[in-house]
């Protein structure tokens, strides 16, 4: 598959507050890539440091193949991004605002935004200045969608959305995904949407990716381990974590479940439980 | 429709949850022969879930020789000789019981013990009319 963005050493700081340091991350066309992140991680200012809405120290950024700052206009009308903030010019209508977008596309689907206007019940006449947050943020995700983006970028889309709104939002990008040509990234905080849509997970801690990784594997490597053994055997558990040991053996978590241990475990005799964890816990433990 | 029902927010594998639900399925006959599964698009849109994630699952089913895939028909569930259907369930049932005694050890029961516990269940069973076989 091809190489949709590749970031090599992308160092970004605001004042003397280090955010992104020496920063990699490679992106493969058709991927669904969720971007977990504490608070204040930076996960905002690496996606806007993509899309140069942000200025860099250092580092290079390549999206399709060209330098992310001298994008061609082609290859920016392939680019679909809803930021976290509204920064869409509040006085005006949503329907000039449609209006206004349009106008920088070759490509743009009406059909597209009529069905999403109509399903989502948007008011076009309302200034945007008029709406709740939640309306913005679908005004926001439908101008960029319209133009059909082949990559998608969204910071925190579904924060402003209600339990109904953020299930039909995921229904749009599902929908999207099935053309399997299509890259998604988009930060979130809420795990499970992520676990639903996400083909990868990545993990963005003190300036850098951290992990990443297909999901499915994630679930099945970073799991905690129960060994029972006596307390005459010494048992040194690999990638653990942190653990604790109880009378009758060890409990803990690993970051990578070791295969050929398990299988030097079996032979000894040593009876090993495999606890799978849930995305969010395997956030905690990983950024812990 | 058939409805699947996954947790995504559990530890297992969402590709993996659907693979044991459908096995499941298949085994105790809720699937019969040559009956047609819903298709990736139709499975993922009523779960919510990515397509690749059932196209996986429905992948590996495929591959154990659960499902055929059938051109312009999708997935049906496969013609297979009795004995190795059979074989599959006790396969199962293994594995279950495996989990069961390592549960019973960890609590200091035997394994005698869970086995007469097996044999008392089904002598009470038998007076009840559903335990009839």
């Amino acid at each position: 598959m091809a190489c949709i963005v590749n970031v090599e050493g992308l160092t970004k700081s605001y004042k003397n507050q280090s955010v992104l340091n020496q920063l990699n991350w490679k992106i493969e066309q058709g991927d669904v890539v969720g971007l977990l992140g504490k608070n204040g991680a930076g996960k905002s200012t690496l996606l806007k440091s993509m899309l140069n809405i942000n200025d860099i120290e250092s580092g290079t950024i390549s999206i399709f193949g060209e330098q992310y700052n001298q994008l061609s206009t082609a290859s920016k009308s392939r680019i679909g991004y809803v930021p976290q903030e509204n920064d869409e010019i509040s006085w005006l209508s949503v329907n000039d605002l449609i209006n206004f977008r349009k106008q920088f596309y070759c490509t743009w689907s009406d059909e597209k935004v009529t069905e999403l206007v109509s399903r989502w019940e948007i008011d076009l006449t309302k200034k945007i200045s008029e709406l709740s947050p939640g309306q913005i943020q679908r005004v926001l995700i439908i101008l960029a969608l319209a133009p059909m983006p082949e990559l998608l970028i969204f910071d925190e889309p579904a924060a402003s959305l209600d339990p109904a709104g953020r299930r039909d939002f995921l229904k749009e990008i599902l929908a999207l995904v099935s053309d399997e040509s299509i890259t998604v990234i988009f930060s979130t905080h809420i795990t499970s949407d992520l676990e639903r849509i996400a083909n990868k997970v990545a993990i963005l801690d003190k300036g850098q990716i951290c992990y990443f990784n297909d999901l499915d594997v994630t679930k099945e490597n970073v799991v905690q381990l129960t060994v029972h053994y006596q307390p005459e055997q010494n048992i040194t558990i690999p990638y653990l974590l942190r653990g604790k040991k109880f009378s009758q053996g060890q409990q803990g978590i690993v970051s990578q479940l070791d295969q050929a241990w398990l299988t030097k475990m079996k032979q000894q005799a040593v009876e090993v439980t495999i606890n799978p964890m849930g995305l969010e816990d395997i956030f905690l433990e990983l950024t812990a | 429709m058939e409805q699947f029902i996954i947790s995504p927010s559990s530890g297992i594998p969402i590709y993996k949850q659907l693979y044991s639900q459908i096995e499941r399925m298949v085994l105790n006959g809720y699937f019969s022969v040559d009956q047609r599964l819903p298709s990736v698009r139709q499975v993922a849109n009523d779960l919510n879930v990515n397509p690749m994630t059932v196209s996986k699952a429905y992948g590996l089913l495929e591959e154990r020789g659960y499902l055929t895939r059938l051109r312009g028909k999708g997935m049906v569930v496969t013609a297979r000789d009795n004995e190795v259907l059979q074989q599959e369930k006790f396969t199962m049932l293994d594995e279950m019981i495996k989990e069961l005694l390592a549960q019973a050890k960890h609590m200091g029961i035997s394994g005698h013990k869970v086995a007469q516990m097996i044999s008392d269940n089904i002598a009470s069973n038998q007076d009840k009319p559903e335990g009839k076989e």
